[in-house]
């Protein structure tokens, strides 16, 4: 079950028999377990399922995200060290905005702790290896946890420089907080994200502080609901942002790894029907209402973020995330001309009120979603399963006003707005793969989310991508992205370990501390440590620099042949990414990780069916304007639903397919046909 | 060769603009991410821009600073006059290297690598990265603090235009001459590398670009872009009532030189609004330090703090979104200088202080425009400093600057930013947990300033205090403003306070330094305390919201006497606001 802004969605898999079923309740934003509990009771109604039956629950949740967003948390105190009360104030000294002077700075204007609350106590730790410069004063502690009592605060943070060499200090004071102020949610640095950069990680422990108490009861009450619900025998696991899920003991505790938990389900959505098509190099393409996410897998893996990359609600989060990358641009995105007479499309959004012109709520500005109307791609008694009417009167309306200011006719305004929204698309995925060195045209764009497969095919030929897959439910991809994963944590060390002086018994020991780490977690859930399997990796750099690339370690013991390895993959990547490579220069180990991850039973959908001699016809046949030989035509185009098309059917464009929660627009020149993966694979013509 | 002129329509604009946009972030990502001096990679020292044959900017990328992306069409056409007057032409495969403050760079140590991108043999365009360097062969070491540089030469080396790369050859005297004469020089050359890599990069997607829609309607396209940022421009100047508006303020120069001519120098800003055209006129200005190198370069650093302040106040990217930076966009603002000024200095004068004094000018601008855009502004801003860290180990050098933070002034409706970057400057500091664990250096503190405000209806910025303590025996070098004025009051806003730094000696000696000291000798133990300025007040702080005292006062940063004194507001010593009281302490002044 994965909620959504507007819709909680469901899917529902028997792994033996393959039979699956999907659900959709609308979102209940004030309390989100509301939707979930009535979603899963329908479900379970409508599929004749007996709760007791259900083995395990995935949920997709946004409740910590939102605490950020809407800055609605705790009332957090901030213990540190002493000399240093202002580390989660100054930041990095860098304002968010070069050219403002009335800019806002997030962690100045909306603080996770005011400063009343962050007190400091006498300690300090020094490299390399956390040795102890000033004790810790453990009756500071207990006075500085006293005072945040009695100030109401209900979850601190623990954040001492050099924790992440030494996390003693931080842990002492866990205890004595623990036993000063029981009912407290404590968050140590180190726990949380135990790697250098002092600022990054203290926000991440205040920002766990910060949505804490609320995550936790969140997750506490949603296992007590789904046992009383009579789901007793069923695990609950939620989704982090690593592309894994976590027991919802370890989300009540860490609540900073679901914060982008949204997206990376979807990209988890869309590598499974890649992996159905045996395809390597996927680019997942989720287009929603006001921002479409972009997820990169390669050679069958997604990658992580960089330490340095992610970022919530304005502040820098250090915690293991899938590299996903979000625009404004979807199917509310406003068209308009600027003060200046520039066209724009986005990032602003009609959101979902009043929503585009087309949804009859009062919007009235020009949108995507009008556009495509106008133009015949989108059909007006199938908006959401045909939940919704679209007013057709209403988009040409407003695509007619902005046709006037651009000297154009309707049909080249609303097309010129496809054209600039598709070109922001391309240009945000050509980032996200010439930038890391991949070549687009070697990958498969994967569109989903409601506007994704109306894009996808025009977007993919932009960038020279020969194939577009739309899954078999591309409105609620998240929702299946959520079977296919493995519960999976991450340990993480800081290691400064130099190419020309390099102690690789240190690093093995790391490596092996972190294993007994990770498998007492595991342990904790309840798992055998046999069932987990640990992958190695490292985040380098040539000394000096200040960004790391994640380059995999191998098994065993770290003997000079391996450490080479290391080092020449790190030379790859480096020229990979940047075209370049220091030749000679020391290579530096900055951080060394390592990844548990235990098999978890997924989902396997039946095999489509061909159906020998079925002949397909389109339910309708209409104009629609496509762009042929650089002129925009009306086209006669035939329209089918998706449910039309048997394995091994073919249809060559212009086609339109319909289909519940999405439309999927294959424009002449391309050609889409029905896998038994139950995936239709468009060929773009490029 | 004339070059056909195409047309170009909205949306084809709209679709090569985003794409020109791209491009330059994309350089700017990867010389970030490859570059090894923590000047670039954390402080984020560094620019990346594409410009037109003509010399005329296109697109900046948006991570690097104002003070490196914007002199970057200055290097270009700095850089194509050198070789005009040398008979040398561009080709393709070319790199060239170019740091002359009297030919439109920021200062020595930022040096640009220029690579132009061919079209069908036609020069079309330049893809350009520049980057502060951490030293360039200066007298002593590091590229900041040589405040006692007496001309040119003695900043050290200088590049006027020079091809590193010669149609796709590199030429290896240059590089032997890079390595030979410039300290850290592996770092620097690998950063000088990573430059080019980027620059390489950019020119080579630029011509894809170019090849993808054809010249005619690139070009058109890069006048459009161009034509609309100039009109949002003028737009934003006819919005302001015609008029002239001056400005004055102070730097400190060399407080402790006994010529006054060094000490405490005027900045003199009168601008002129007249229909969509501003003219900013620095008439007034001290004259040019001769032999001290706090000078600024007319093109590439007083172009920029100009521009970057009229900027920032009338297209305030808060209100007006992302707006594009482009040549266009300063085609309004007219900039006029007297020659042989502090702002516009004359060969051989030393310019390679100019940072703060830049600074300065930016802030100077905004105390004018303050008098026709009074909601957009914000009262006077706290300067920056630098100080250059450096040592010897095992015979080879170690050196790393740090930039201490300023603050705002207070802004109308809201409080002024604490502890950060100011105006042209906004680079970041480094992690401690980076700097003690690859330097022998410690930070001992880093904290907001408490006590230490402009008073006002909304507060300036608070300042920060930075310690840090030499590990082995080193060096440092100070460069900054700040010490002597303090940041400008505005509509009854009571001054900001000034910057301090002191030495603390190994045997417990202290000294107050002023705002520039030359390479100095320290010891290990030896340590500085770094006191950041805090921004000036906005409004009547007898009008300040009571509770947002009673906030100050809770979190420590006023004392309740202070609440008392410089507000009107009367707090107890349970941190309980008594409004009544309050109320009569207000009245009692007010009549």
């Amino acid at each position: 079950m994965d909620v959504g802004g507007t819709f909680t969605d469901f899917v529902v898999t028997n792994t033996e028999s393959r039979e699956t079923g999907v659900h959709k309740v609308p979102t209940t934003p004030d309390d989100p377990s509301q939707g979930v509990i009535t979603g899963l009771k329908e479900m379970c109604e409508h599929f004749d399922i007996n709760a007791g039956d259900v083995h395990h629950i995935l949920h997709g949740t946004t409740i910590a995200t939102n605490a950020v967003l809407e800055y609605d948390g705790a009332r957090t105190g901030l213990i540190t060290t002493e000399g240093y009360r202002d580390i989660l104030h100054i930041g990095r000294h860098q304002r968010p905005q070069h050219y403002s002077i009335m800019q806002d700075i997030p962690w100045q204007d909306r603080p996770l702790v005011r400063r009343a609350q962050r007190l400091t106590v006498p300690e300090r730790m020094v490299p390399p290896n956390g040795e102890v410069l000033v004790p810790l004063d453990e009756n500071a502690v207990r006075v500085a946890s006293r005072q945040l009592k009695s100030d109401g605060v209900d979850s601190i943070a623990v954040c001492f420089l050099f924790s992440y060499l030494n996390p003693m200090h931080e842990e002492r004071a866990r205890e004595i907080i623990e036993a000063e102020h029981p009912d407290c949610f404590v968050t140590t640095s180190a726990s949380v994200s135990p790697q250098f950069r002092e600022f990054e990680r203290f926000t991440t422990a205040a920002m766990n502080a910060f949505i804490g108490p609320k995550v936790r009861t969140y997750v506490n009450e949603l296992e007590s609901t789904l046992a009383a619900q009579g789901f007793c025998s069923a695990e609950l696991h939620l989704m982090s942002s690593n592309g894994g899920v976590a027991t919802a003991q370890m989300v009540a505790e860490r609540p900073v790894i679901t914060l982008l938990s949204g997206p990376t389900a979807g990209v988890m959505g869309g590598k499974l029907s890649g992996e159905l098509l045996d395809r390597q190099n996927l680019i997942t393409f989720d287009v929603g209402g006001t921002s479409a996410d972009i997820g990169l897998i390669v050679n069958g893996t997604y990658s992580e973020a960089s330490a340095r990359d992610t970022w919530i609600g304005g502040y820098p989060v250090m915690a293991p995330t899938i590299d996903i990358n979000t625009i404004g641009a979807g199917g509310g995105s406003i068209a308009y001309i600027d003060g200046g007479g520039a066209f724009r499309v986005g990032p602003e959004s009609a959101g979902a009120h009043p929503g585009p012109a087309a949804y009859g709520h009062g919007g009235d500005r020009p949108t995507v979603t009008d556009a495509h109307l106008v133009l015949g791609r989108l059909l007006q008694g199938n908006f959401l399963g045909g939940e919704m009417n679209l007013d057709l009167a209403a988009a040409i309306g407003v695509i007619d006003g902005l046709a006037r200011q651009l000297q154009l006719d309707r049909e080249e305004a609303a097309e010129g707005i496809i054209t600039v929204v598709n070109a922001n698309m391309a240009n945000a995925i050509r980032s996200r793969t010439v930038q890391k060195g991949h070549d687009p045209r070697e990958f498969s764009l994967v569109a989903f989310g409601g506007a994704g497969p109306l894009h996808g095919v025009e977007v993919a030929r932009i960038l020279g991508i020969p194939e577009v897959i739309i899954p078999p439910y591309p409105g609620i991809t998240s929702a299946v992205g959520l079977l296919t994963t493995d519960l999976k944590y991450d340990a993480i060390r800081t290691e400064f370990q130099t190419s020309v002086q390099i102690n690789s018994d240190r690093l093995s020991n790391d490596f092996n501390r972190m294993q007994a780490e990770l498998a007492s977690q595991f342990e904790k859930g309840g798992l055998n440590e046999h069932d987990v399997t640990y992958t190695r990796s490292g985040d380098l750099r040539y000394i000096g620099q200040g960004y790391e690339l994640r380059v995999p370690f191998a098994d065993g013991p770290l003997d000079e042949t391996i450490l080479a390895e290391v080092f020449q993959a790190f030379e790859t990547i480096h020229i990979r990414e940047y075209g370049h490579v220091f030749e000679q220069s020391p290579i530096e180990i900055v951080n060394i990780r390592l990844t548990g991850s235990r098999r978890m039973a997924k989902i396997k959908l039946r095999p489509g069916e061909a159906k020998p001699g079925a002949t397909l016809s389109a339910f309708e046949e209409r104009p629609c304007f496509f762009r042929v030989d650089d002129s925009l035509q009306a086209l006669d185009t035939p329209l089918y639903q998706r449910e039309q098309l048997a394995t091994g059917h073919r249809v060559t464009g212009p086609v339109i397919i319909v289909q519940k929660d999405t439309t999927i627009a294959v424009p002449p020149g391309a050609s889409a046909t029905a896998d038994a993966s139950n995936n239709l694979l468009i060929d773009t013509g490029v | 060769m004339k070059r056909t002129n195409g047309k170009v329509d909205h949306i084809t604009a709209s679709v090569i603009h985003g794409a020109l946009e791209n491009i330059a972030v994309e350089m700017g990502y990867k010389l970030m991410r490859m570059s090894y001096s923590s000047i670039i990679r954390e402080s984020e020292d560094f620019g990346a821009a594409l410009v037109d044959s003509e010399g005329r900017g296109l697109a900046e990328s948006a991570q690097s600073t104002p003070l490196q992306s914007g002199p970057i069409p200055g290097y270009v056409r700095g850089a194509l006059r050198a070789l005009a007057d040398r008979d040398e032409t561009v080709n393709p495969g070319d790199v060239i290297m170019h740091n002359d403050a009297y030919a439109g760079a920021s200062h020595g140590p930022d040096v640009a690598f220029i690579v132009p991108v061919f079209h069908e043999d036609e020069l079309i365009a330049f893809a350009t990265t520049t980057a502060h360097h951490l030293d360039i062969g200066a007298l002593t070491p590091g590229s900041c603090g040589i405040v006692d540089a007496i001309d040119a030469y003695a900043e050290g080396l200088q590049f006027k235009a020079i091809k590193v790369y010669d149609a796709g050859k590199k030429v290896a005297p240059v590089w032997h001459l890079l390595r030979d004469n410039i300290r850290v020089s592996n770092l620097v050359v690998g950063d000088m590398e990573a430059q080019i890599a980027a620059a390489r990069f950019g020119a080579e997607q630029l011509a894809n670009l170019i090849e993808r829609y054809g010249q005619p309607t690139f070009d058109a396209a890069c006048a459009a872009v161009m034509d609309y940022s100039e009109r949002l421009m003028r737009q934003a100047i006819a919005a302001l009532p015609d008029g002239s508006y001056r400005a004055t303020t102070y730097i400190d120069g060399y407080l402790d030189d006994p010529e006054p001519a060094r000490r405490e120098l005027p900045i003199m800003v009168t601008i002129t609004i007249a229909g969509d055209q501003m003219t900013v006129d620095l008439t007034g200005t001290a004259a040019q330090v001769s032999d001290r190198p706090i000078n600024m370069p007319l093109e590439g650093t007083v172009d920029i703090a100009i521009w970057l302040t009229v900027r920032s106040v009338l297209l305030d990217t808060a209100i007006h979104g992302h707006i594009p930076v482009n040549d266009g966009l300063v085609r309004p603002i007219h900039i006029v200088v007297p020659e042989r000024c502090l702002a516009n200095p004359e060969f051989p004068a030393p310019t390679i202080a100019r940072f703060c004094p830049g600074n300065q000018l930016a802030d100077t601008v905004m105390k004018a425009l303050a008098q026709v855009a009074p909601t957009r502004v914000s009262a006077g801003v706290g300067n920056l400093r630098v100080i250059a860290f450096s040592g010897l180990q095992n015979s080879e050098h170690w050196v790393h600057m740090e930039i201490f933070e300023g603050s705002y002034g207070g802004r109308y409706g809201k409080d002024g930013m604490d502890a950060v970057d100011t105006l042209y400057a906004n680079t970041r500091n480094n992690p401690i947990e980076d700097i003690e664990s690859h330097l022998p250096l410690r930070v001992r503190r880093y904290e907001l300033r408490e006590n230490a405000y402009g008073a006002g209806e909304w507060r300036g910025g608070l300042g920060s205090i930075r310690e840090f303590e030499y590990l082995s025996d080193g060096a440092a070098a100070v460069e900054g403003e700040g010490h002597k004025f303090p940041p400008w009051g505005f509509d009854g806003g009571k001054d900001g306070q000034v910057a301090g730094l002191q030495l603390v000696r190994i045997d417990g000696s202290r000294q107050d330094l002023p705002s520039k000291v030359p390479h100095t000798a320290l010891k290990a133990g030896d340590r500085f305390i770094c006191v950041g300025p805090a921004g000036g007040g906005y409004g009547d702080p007898f009008k300040r919201n009571p509770e947002l005292v009673l906030d100050d006062v809770v979190d420590g940063v006023i004392s309740p006497e202070s609440a008392m004194r410089d507000f009107g507001v009367v707090i107890s010593k349970d941190l309980v606001l008594d409004q009544s009281a309050t109320a009569v302490l207000r009245d009692s002044r007010a009549s």
